[in-house]
């Protein structure tokens, strides 16, 4: 195989019409890009990890069943994410008067767990997990996939206003959560420069 | 309360990843609160974006492996059911020539409702005794032998010469003639 064309060279968008016009073996590679991002994203939506990896696995499923409508032109990334978030809302309405494991109750953390949260615990995005799921999901969005407003807006189904409000608030209640931990020295060293920003 | 406003406008450089406008520049100069959520919005993208690759360095293999043995199920699952498809395609001349037949039947039944039985009402209306007698007349055979569509486009057609008539008689306007 050509360098160029080997999967993990390819962009998403390239993977994706590669996979639905041929081998679907590309989806694989697309799988591994985004499964862990999925995870983070749709940390909210349930209380069970078994269920978020559950809904992962299901959002997958339906985009490789519906590869083919994928229009390369847009962001894969955009039409996972709406995916993703169709399959929260429909598991959210199934399970609805059902009662949650809470998480942890259900197995106990492997090593390799306990390695991750101990990371985690100095992690911005921990803090953020204690953010309402709608404000925590366009916070995911912007900053972790950089998503444009209204591609954010298409994803979660609501609109440009909605998204900036809910950006909003989330920076709003993390400067607050900041201002309460040691996180805000590291975030102060994070910046480019202490007094001179490019915002002000 | 003005604070409410400036961190909205502050929150919104930060989506839109400009600079803010003068006024609010002056603002955070003097305003401790509104300075330091500037600063936030400002380091809250390279942080997050420094956590994010922390957060997803540590691949969840499990997941993975778990999703795709889903996907080479649903793959097997899906090549069964084209198969499926093909075999109903075979089924499908079979279909097509029973269809045949049943629009066959339903036209020879149609036609024998609305054609065979009425032509013969009207053929057995002759066999009747006053009828006979009736036929005896050749002007009124000749009336009694049209068939209720010639009667109806007869009478559309004395109709319409009577029509015709009358707007001759009432919109004539000699056009074209020459006047003295």
């Amino acid at each position: 195989m050509d360098r160029t064309s080997a999967p993990e060279h390819l962009s998403d968008e390239e993977l994706a019409s590669k996979a639905a016009e041929g081998p679907r073996s590309l989806f694989e590679e697309l799988v591994s890009r985004y499964s862990m991002r999925l995870f983070y994203f749709l940390r909210h939506r349930t209380e069970s990890d078994q269920d978020i990896e559950d809904l992962v696995q299901e959002t997958f499923l339906k985009a490789f069943k519906g590869i083919d409508r994928f229009d390369p032109e847009r962001k894969f990334s955009t039409w996972l994410y709406t995916i993703a978030t169709r399959e929260a809302v429909s598991h959210h309405r199934a399970h609805k008067k059902m009662k949650h494991n809470p998480v942890g109750t259900s197995s106990l953390p492997g090593p390799e767990e306990v390695v991750i949260r101990k990371e985690e615990s100095q992690n911005i995005w921990k803090l953020a997990t204690s953010l309402p799921k709608k404000e925590y999901e366009a916070l995911w969005l912007f900053y972790a996939e950089e998503m444009p407003i209204k591609d954010i807006a298409r994803a979660t189904k609501k609109s440009p206003i909605t998204v900036r409000v809910l950006l909003y608030r989330a920076r709003m209640k993390l400067a607050e959560k900041i201002d309460k931990t040691s996180l805000s020295k590291n975030l102060a060293g994070a910046s480019p420069a202490k007094h001179k920003f490019s915002l002000l | 309360m003005f604070c409410t406003v400036y961190k909205w406008l502050i929150s919104q450089a930060a989506d839109s990843g400009k600079p803010v406008s003068g006024f609010v520049k002056n603002h955070t100069r003097r305003c401790d609160s509104c300075r330091e959520f500037a600063q936030l919005c400002e380091s809250l993208k390279p942080k997050l974006a420094k956590d994010k690759q922390v957060i997803l360095e540590n691949t969840h293999e499990a997941l993975n492996k778990k999703i795709i043995l889903a996907l080479s199920k649903e793959r097997a699952s899906l090549s069964g059911r084209k198969g499926t498809a093909r075999t109903y395609l075979a089924r499908k001349p079979a279909l097509v020539a029973s269809l045949a037949a049943a629009f066959v039947v339903l036209a020879i039944s149609l036609s024998i409702l609305f054609i065979v039985i009425p032509l013969a009402r009207d053929t057995s209306s002759f066999g009747r005794p006053s009828e006979l007698v009736s036929a005896a007349s050749p002007g009124v055979l000749l009336v009694k032998a049209e068939s209720p569509l010639e009667k109806e486009y007869l009478e559309l057609k004395k109709t319409f010469n009577a029509t015709t008539e009358y707007l001759r008689s009432v919109l004539d306007f000699h056009i074209g003639e020459q006047t003295e």
